[in-house]
């Protein structure tokens, strides 16, 4: 066995508010906190995805599109879809489970991961990170991948790796 | 690429390798618990019978890909694996935790 469900690696969260988008574990916490009895992990993910930027675009509409909300939660593994993807971005130092604990920390936390995500966007690496899972030429292809998500009642196209599932 | 067809010797030394699970060895059923095991890293096998959904065997394999642990596709239908586990009721997936006295995890992902 092969522990994938590390600092850095991406998933996918599949219930609550935030179903559907993107995340990075941050730290995790394998057999859980007397809190938190369970498997589970802070993640920081992506609330609003950044649009799509065309060369047309003045410096300033680029700026504009380029930006990303965060969000930063305690999520339970079995509401994580682990990804064969990773994200290096250092966010250590940045996030903490303390960070949850007051609203004024988590907001300068999310600022802080908001200002690492852009600028990775940015650069141009990481492009399924800040895709919207909604892929539509994917979708086509794949559409039996189907992932309800019922609580949140949003069904979650899941376009995990479009070489790797073979359509028979 | 040739796929080998399952001879019936092949079929029957496993189905003696899981009795021996069974009977020696730590095992869970079902889905929730394939994928609890392979996210706590306990799981070392899987099997998924034949008709499995295939949503669900493509997230098994998914898991199981990136834990590096080996899938077997068993040869019958979730009546037959779960005769096959000793169980009066339908196993559609399955985790061997720890073998026990059999050797499954050692030959059996070789066989697949």
């Amino acid at each position: 066995m092969v522990k994938f469900l590390k600092p850095n690696k991406a998933v996918i969260i599949l219930q609550g508010r935030y179903a559907g988008r993107k995340a990075v574990i941050v730290k995790h916490f394998d057999d859980g906190t007397r809190d938190r009895p369970y498997g589970h992990c802070l993640v920081a993910g992506i609330k609003k995805y950044p649009s799509k930027v065309i060369k047309k675009d003045s410096a300033k509409k680029t700026a504009k599109k380029s930006r990303v909300k965060c969000f930063i939660k305690l999520v339970n593994y079995q509401h994580l879809m682990p990804t064969r993807y990773t994200l290096d971005v250092d966010l250590k130092d940045v996030v903490a489970t303390d960070s949850l604990a007051t609203k004024d920390k988590k907001i300068t936390a999310c600022k802080e991961t908001k200002a690492k995500f852009e600028e990775r966007f940015k650069t141009g690496k990481n492009r399924w990170f800040f895709t919207k899972l909604r892929d539509s030429s994917r979708l086509m292809l794949l559409n039996q991948v189907e992932w309800p998500c019922s609580r949140s009642g949003t069904r979650v196209f899941l376009v995990l790796d479009p070489d790797w599932l073979t359509v028979d | 690429m040739v796929t080998a067809k399952k001879t019936k010797k092949t079929h029957e030394s496993i189905n003696n390798r899981l009795a021996l699970v069974m009977k020696s060895g730590k095992y869970t059923l079902g889905y929730k618990t394939v994928l609890k095991s392979l996210r706590s890293y306990k799981g070392k096998l899987i099997l998924l019978s034949n008709n499995c959904p295939p949503l669900r065997k493509s997230e098994i394999e998914y898991y199981a890909m990136l834990a590096k642990v080996g899938v077997h596709h068993y040869n019958g239908n979730n009546v037959d694996l779960g005769t096959a586990c000793g169980k009066y009721l339908r196993v559609s997936c399955l985790s061997i935790v720890d073998a026990g006295d059999s050797d499954i995890i050692k030959t059996v992902p070789g066989d697949n």
